[in-house]
Order: structure tokens, then C-alpha cells, then sequence
């Protein structure tokens, strides 16, 4: 396992400044929800600032309830902004002809269930005024792309929720579009239609397609966007690439092999030079956008950020839970995130430098791997192993390094 | 066109695998063929016009209107409920061609069920017509199963307003009224010049004069029909009324057709074939009637009293053009439940629909509100009318509405159908005109300015 030393006192990078057109331009956008009565009942966008370049994989995260999915529909002009600006291509988001470059998949299928996929495609490629040849070779590969050839005459309404995301996938990309909006892409999908989706988003991106990715599942975001805004409460709470939200920023981390004992003394030993020792902390990379976003979440409760979609960690109806102890939510990331905070502080998620060098880490870091006894020793990884990690890490070294 | 056909094969695609389609031609097929078998008609050929045309076309048009109005209402509302639209909406599809792509699919759809349940209609009205009698055979070729125009004579009633005004007048130079009053008298003094040119009384006998007009030039050699109906003074015993009719005046060889004693009931039309060539060089056709002393006085009302009928055309186009009045109404109906359906939920949007059908259908108690001036009571005996206060607004309104309504209800095909009538292209033009474009394209404008304006994704799926 790599070692990692990281210094409070290391420069922050630079923010890489994002080049080429705008395509989609949102300023001071707002989006409250009236009732009959024209009485305000929910703010659900908030005052929102961003842009979207040509290019770009940009992901909007956030838990449930939180705006992204209304801050997508108006963008699409499904819904109308109470205040603020947007624009997309340079246009209002209704004008009809900007919709030829853009396609769009919402968070669920909403799909024509008596139609077939084949004639779901061909519907939607009418819509683009596609020529008729065009528009059954496109339905033809898209079919193939989302493995839906074999069901092709199949009504779509017949489909499990995983086909039917596949299809309304397909419905999204029959035009080419320049813009694909894609609202929780992988919901409904097995592993490797999830890894598929996220793979085609990839794709897109290499071929200059701009992305927009909502989404609360923190693993599609963090693989594959290049930059995210994070909502809650209808806000933004933290904006950026994923190296300048993920990286601590006064703070500086090597990661190396596992060094012999002497090397790291003679390494901390230049360090303390210039460094106190407590400020110098030895340990494996755990930072994560996982724990960032349960920190921006934190933050945002802490500051009472008012919220009008679903509260979670709300208790359940106590007619409904009748005399059951309510249970654990579970380990799933969301329900963590925004569950009441316990009553002891927990350590913040972008763990606080250690105050001084663990000299009992240090010294299990230093041993050889056959030595350590702490903890015990993993097996050997697999030639299959080793090559699936190489194959993270290069990805993860290209999301790094890609040029904004 | 390309995205509005493409939302017209949609409405296709739903009704046929919803099986709506085929329900609809079941039902329609079925009461067409089943109405004729069930309900005997009385052996003459206005009782099985009654039933083979009248009964079964207007089944036919309650049926496709209902569902019209369903399926309008359904194809949007739903989308919108459903969430589809919001796929659709964000495809370069303005917000108009999506509702003129579904009103178009409607109104095809429309088209194709009102050709095959009208094809059955008419499939059956010339197989079961070999099976009436001859003579009654030869009526309804005659009388129903053709397009014939008709003429009437002028109705005066400029004439009447005018005479009534003059009255009147002089009537207050002799004694002045007050206000009221003045009403009640020129309504007295109308309905008496009104009565001097329609009764006839006993031992009288009234002249009327009918232009032909330019139809002269095609109605040589061509049998003339006379369609008559008078209500009697009294109640006679026999229930019938004796007189003579004679059609044409004596002029260079032609000789006037002269009926003999005809005793004829009260209340109801009668029509009777009168020989060609009685009209004069300028197309005009004299009817007298002769009273005869022991009859009560009789009147022809000035509306439809008298008329002449001769054909013009066959019965084939005719019963198209009439089909193609009920096609423009089913456009309306589909055009109110896509209107209802741009701003309504589909329950709401159905139930807004039909009650308004209802309203129109039930139009004519707001007619009798107009025609009396109020929507108080009304004293029949004396002729005086009642007042309140609403009448100021509801009147106005209730004129304005029935101007609206009609545009639409105008028009009888079934009615001109059944009594052999010619329905026109002009006829046919004009119910395009009023129904489709008017009122549908009103509707339209509505109904499509609301979608475009309306936010499309704040209702969550249901599907």
C-alpha cells in the first residue's frame, strides 16, 4: 500500500480555467413552486450561478429533493424560471430549433409503452426530421449499443425498468445531439450497464459532446465528470473540478511504494527542516468525493440551509412503524449523509492532519510487506486484480490530468 | 410535417394497440347491423328511413362523438400525466405541432371509423330496400334515397315588421300608451298581420308564388314535389281536413295540375308528386289552396308550410357530403377535448367537455330566454313578459353563446339525409368553414397557446 505524506503548507494548483464556447449559460436562476392560490409553496432552485462548456462532463449532485432534477428541467424549458437567466447554445431553453442539438434522459423512462423500441427510435427520429434512411441505420446501431436488438419488436411498456433505461438511452442519442442531458443515467441499470453508460459518457466527451450528468449516486459523478456542482437545499453548495473539491488545498500529499525505514527518516528528516513535526502527517490516501460531499452536506445542515425536497432522516410515521424499533438506514451513502448528526462530532470526513508523526505507523509503513503485522498482511493480488487497478488508475489519471 | 405526422401516427399507434379502434368499429358495426334487426320498421319507406338512416346515423354520431371527446382528452392529458410529453417536449417539436399532430390523428381516425360504419349504413340501406314493398320501393327512391333542393315562398317578414310598425303608429296617434304597454300591442298587432298571411279560412283559399330560380333551366320534363303541413283552427272529428290544391296557372298550353278532394291530418308534413313543366317562363310555380266552407280555418306556417322539393342530384354524394358535416363535427369535439386537455387533468378535461356538450345540446332553453327578453316568468296568456335584474347580462350573454353554438348546430345532415334533401358543397364548404375553421381553429388557437405557455414537467408520472 503507498505511503502518503502530506504538508498544510504545499501551494494550492492552480484552477484550471475551462476554455471554448459556452453552451450553456444559468445565472441567478430561481425556481420557486406556487400553489393554486399563486402562494409560494417551494423554493426548489435557489440563486444559481454556472456554466457548462463545450466538451465538458459536468455533474450536478445532490441528494434527493435538492434542485437537480428541476435545475435540468429548466434547462430544457419543461418548467419556467421564477427569476434569473438561462441559456443554452445562446438561445432561451424553448427555443424549438436548439433542441436538435440536444438530447435528454429523464429520471425515469417515460416512454410510449405501446410502442416497440424499434418504433420508439423511429417516433423520436421523425421528431428530428431524420431521413428515413438515417433513422433505421441510427435505430438499427443504437439498438445494437444498448443490447436491445434482440428485443427490438418487444413493447416497450413489457420491459423491466433496466431495459427501459436502455431504451430511453437510445431515444436520447438518435439525433447525435452536441448537449446530452442525462438525469440519474444509471438508475435501473446492473453493474455493467452501468459501467456501459458511464463508458458511452466517456465516449461522448472524447468526441467533444458536452454532458450534463445529474445524479445522486456519487460513483457516477466521480467517474466520469470533469466538473460537478453540488446542491442541497436548492443551493449551491460547492462548485468545481474534481481535483479542486477532492484536494485539500493547503496541503500537499506524495504517495510512493512502501519505503524501507531508513529512506522515510531521511525524507521526514529534510521535511522537519522546514515544517514542524506536528504538522506533518504520514498515512494512505482516504480523501475521497464521498467524504467531501458528506462534508458539503454537513456544512449545509449545520447552517440550516433550507431545503424544500425530502429530508432524509426523517423518521418514519409512528402509525406506520407501530411499535418497531425504527431500524438501521442502512450503509447507503445518501441516507449517511443526510441523517440527523449524532450527538459525539465526528472526525470531519477530509480527515484533520494528525497533530504529530504516528511513530507506530510510520514503523509499520517501514517494514517490509512480509514484516508488517498491522494490519495483517492481504493476499497477494491476482494478475487479474493487478490489472483492473492499473486499468482505475489510469482512468483516474486521465480524469485528473484531462485538459479543461 | 415530418413531427406532425409523426404525432398523428402516434394517436394511431395508441388507439389501435389500446384496442380502442376496434372496440369503436365493433360497436358502430354492430349497432348499425343490429339496430335494423332488432327494431322492425313499419313496412312504408319512412319508417325504414327512420331506422336504416335516421336512427342509425345518429347512433353513429353519438358514438364518435363520445369517444372523440374521450380519446381527445385522453391522448394529451395523459401524456402530460404520464410524463411522456416531457421526452417529446424536448425534441424540436414546437408545442403546436404537437397538438395539431394529435388533433389530425383524432380527426383521421375519425374519417376512417365514420367511412366504414357509413359504408355499412349505406350497404344496408340498398340490400334491406329490395325488401319494402314496390310502391314504397319507388317512394324512397323517389323521396329519400336522392339530393333534392327545395324553394319556399318568401316568408315577409320584412313586410310584417314594416306593416306592424305603420299600425302602430297610427294606433299611438290615436291613443297614447305607456311603455309596456306599447310592447305588449305591437306584439298583438305582429302576430295578427302574421296570421292574415298564413290562415285560410273557410270557404277561402290562399295563393303562393315559389321562384325556381336558375334551377328552371334543369327542371324540365322533371317531376316537382310538394311538401306540405297546416295546424287547424279546431280539432276536426275525422282528424283529417278536406281541400284542393291546384300547382300552375293557365298560360299558352300548359294547364294546372289540380289535385281533387284531399283529406289530409293537421300537425304534420305530407308530400305529394306534381307533374313537370308547371312553373312559368321566369321559373316562378303558383300553389293555391282551397278551403272548403266546412273545415275550420287552417294556417300554413310561414316557415314550413309550404315547400317544393325536385331533385337535383343523386343520393351517393349527397350521403358523402352529409358524412363529411358529421366528420366536421367530430374536428370540433376533438378540437374541445384537446383544448380541455391543454390545461386540464384527463378526468377534469373529460368532465369539462361533456358538460359543455350538454350545455350545447340543451341550448334551447336559452333560446326560449332570449326570444322572451328574460329568464323570468313568462305570462303566455297575456303575453307579458316578467324582468330581472340578471337580464341584463344574462341576455346579452345567452345571445352571444347561441350566435357560438350556432355556427355548429346549424347544420342537420341527418335530417336532410332522411327527408332525400340536398346537402350542397356549399353547405358542405360552409360547415367547414364555421365548424373547422371557426370554431375548431378558436379552439385550437386556445388550446395550443395554453400547452406552449404551460409548464410541462411539474406533474410526477403515474405510468
Amino acid at each position: 500500500m503507498p505511503a502518503t505524506l502530506t504538508s498544510l503548507t504545499a501551494p494550492t494548483d492552480a484552477t484550471p480555467v475551462p476554455t471554448g464556447e459556452t453552451v450553456v449559460s444559468v445565472r441567478g436562476l430561481t425556481k420557486v413552486f406556487k400553489d393554486f392560490w399563486n402562494r409560494p409553496k417551494a423554493r426548489a432552485v435557489d440563486n444559481v450561478d454556472f456554466d457548462v462548456r463545450k466538451g465538458e462532463v459536468f455533474g450536478l449532485l445532490g441528494p434527493n429533493g435538492s434542485g437537480k432534477s428541476t435545475t435540468v428541467k429548466l434547462l430544457l424549458g419543461l418548467l419556467h424560471p421564477t427569476k434569473g437567466h438561462l441559456e443554452v447554445f445562446g438561445h432561451s431553453p424553448r427555443h424549438v430549433a436548439t433542441k436538435a442539438r440536444i438530447g435528454y434522459l429523464p429520471e425515469e423512462s417515460y416512454l410510449y409503452r405501446y410502442l416497440n423500441s424499434r418504433e420508439t427510435l423511429e417516433f423520436f427520429g421523425n421528431l428530428f426530421e431524420l431521413p428515413r434512411k438515417d433513422r433505421h441505420q441510427r435505430s438499427e446501431q443504437l439498438l445494437e449499443m444498448v443490447g436491445l436488438s434482440q428485443a427490438h419488436l418487444r413493447a416497450v411498456g413489457e420491459f423491466s425498468k433496466g431495459m427501459q433505461r436502455r431504451i430511453g438511452l437510445a431515444q436520447a442519442l438518435i439525433n447525435d445531439p452536441d448537449l446530452v442531458i442525462l438525469d440519474e443515467p444509471t438508475s435501473g441499470l446492473d453493474p455493467i450497464g452501468c459501467r456501459e453508460v458511464k463508458d458511452l459518457i466517456l465516449a461522448l466527451a472524447r468526441r467533444g459532446k458536452t454532458v450534463i450528468l445529474s445524479s445522486h449516486l456519487l460513483s457516477d459523478v466521480e467517474d466520469v465528470c470533469d466538473r460537478v456542482v453540488i446542491y442541497y437545499g436548492g443551493k449551491i453548495q460547492a462548485m468545481g473540478t474534481l481535483r479542486e473539491l477532492l484536494a485539500t488545498p493547503d496541503t500537499i500529499r506524495i504517495t510512493t511504494p512502501n519505503l524501507s525505514r531508513p529512506t522515510l527518516e531521511r525524507v521526514l528528516e529534510v521535511i522537519r527542516k522546514d515544517v514542524a513535526e506536528d504538522r506533518v502527517r504520514i498515512d494512505t490516501p482516504t480523501q475521497n468525493l464521498e467524504s467531501y460531499f458528506l462534508q458539503v452536506v454537513h456544512n449545509a445542515r449545520r447552517a440550516a440551509a433550507e431545503t424544500s425536497g425530502a429530508m432524509s432522516g426523517a423518521r418514519v410515521a409512528a402509525y406506520l412503524r407501530g411499535n418497531a424499533e425504527e431500524k438501521p438506514v442502512g450503509d447507503k451513502l445518501l441516507e449517511r449523509l443526510t441523517a440527523p448528526a449524532p450527538a459525539s462530532t465526528p472526525a470531519p470526513a477530509s480527515a484533520a492532519p494528525e497533530p504529530s508523526v504516528d511513530e507506530q505507523r510510520l514503523a509499520a509503513l517501514a517494514k517490509p510487506a512480509a514484516e508488517a503485522e498491522t494490519p495483517a498482511p492481504k493476499p497477494a493480488p491476482t494478475a487479474e486484480q493487478t490489472a483492473e487497478l492499473e486499468k482505475a488508475n489510469e482512468k483516474l489519471a486521465g480524469l485528473m490530468s484531462k485538459p479543461k | 410535417m415530418q413531427q406532425i405526422f409523426a404525432m398523428a401516427w402516434l394517436t394511431w399507434k395508441a388507439a389501435f394497440r389500446f384496442r380502442l379502434f376496434l372496440v369503436i368499429a365493433g360497436l358502430l358495426l354492430l349497432s348499425v347491423i343490429g339496430l335494423p334487426l332488432l327494431v322492425k320498421d313499419d313496412g312504408t319507406a319512412r319508417g325504414f328511413t327512420q331506422i336504416l338512416l335516421t336512427y342509425t346515423l345518429g347512433i353513429i354520431s353519438t358514438l364518435l362523438g363520445i369517444s372523440t371527446l374521450w380519446l381527445a382528452c385522453g391522448t394529451l392529458a395523459r401524456d402530460i400525466e404520464e410524463c411522456q410529453i416531457q421526452v417529446v417536449a424536448t425534441k424540436p417539436i414546437a408545442r403546436w405541432q404537437i397538438w395539431l399532430g394529435k388533433w389530425l390523428g383524432i380527426v383521421s381516425l375519425n374519417a376512417l371509423l365514420l367511412a366504414i360504419s357509413g359504408g355499412a349504413v349505406y350497404g344496408m340501406l340498398q340490400w334491406r330496400a329490395d325488401r319494402l314493398p314496390l310502391a314504397e320501393q319507388k317512394v324512397l327512391r323517389n323521396e329519400v334515397l336522392v339530393a333534392r333542393a327545395s324553394v319556399k315562398p318568401p316568408d315577409h317578414h320584412a313586410e310584417i315588421e314594416q306593416q306592424t310598425d305603420e299600425l302602430l303608429k297610427e294606433r299611438l296617434e290615436k291613443v297614447p300608451l305607456d311603455r309596456d304597454s306599447i310592447a305588449q300591442v305591437r306584439q298583438q298587432i305582429r302576430e295578427q298581420i302574421k296570421a292574415s298571411k298564413q290562415i285560410v279560412p273557410p270557404g277561402y283559399s290562399r295563393e303562393w308564388t315559389l321562384d325556381l330560380g336558375m334551377a328552371r333551366f334543369s327542371l324540365h320534363d322533371q317531376p316537382l314535389f310538394l311538401r306540405i303541413k297546416f295546424n287547424a283552427a279546431q280539432k276536426p272529428a275525422s282528424g283529417t281536413i278536406d281541400g284542393f290544391w291546384q300547382v300552375g296557372l293557365p298560360e299558352g298550353n300548359t294547364r294546372p295540375w289540380f289535385s281533387g278532394p284531399l283529406s289530409l291530418a293537421p300537425d304534420s308534413f305530407h308530400e305529394f308528386r306534381i307533374p313537370p313543366n308547371l312553373f312559368d317562363s321566369q321559373g316562378k310555380l303558383t300553389v293555391s289552396f282551397l278551403n272548403v266552407p266546412e273545415n275550420p280555418t287552417v294556417l300554413f306556417p310561414l316557415e314550413d308550410g309550404i315547400e317544393v322539393l325536385y331533385r337535383e342530384g343523386g343520393f351517393g354524394l349527397n350521403y358523402i357530403r352529409g358524412l363529411g358535416i358529421i366528420l366536421c363535427w367530430m374536428a370540433l369535439l376533438a378540437a374541445l377535448g384537446l383544448a380541455a386537455a391543454s390545461f386540464l387533468s384527463f378526468p377534469v378535461a373529460a368532465f369539462f367537455s361533456l358538460g359543455l356538450l350538454t350545455l350545447v345540446l340543451a341550448s334551447g332553453t336559452m333560446a326560449n330566454a332570449v326570444s322572451e327578453g328574460t329568464i323570468a316568468n313568462w305570462n303566455a296568456e297575456k303575453g307579458t313578459k316578467g324582468w330581472s335584474p340578471a337580464d341584463i347580462v344574462v341576455i346579452p350573454t345567452f345571445k352571444a353563446i347561441l350566435r357560438v353554438i350556432s355556427l355548429a348546430k346549424d347544420f342537420s345532415p341527418v335530417d336532410s339525409l332522411s327527408s332525400g334533401r340536398s346537402i350542397t358543397w356549399t353547405e358542405l364548404g360552409l360547415a367547414f368553414a364555421q365548424i373547422v375553421l371557426l370554431l375548431s381553429g378558436g379552439l385550437a388557437v386556445f388550446g395550443m397557446v395554453v400547452l406552449t405557455r404551460r409548464e410541462l414537467a411539474t406533474a410526477q408520472g403515474t405510468q
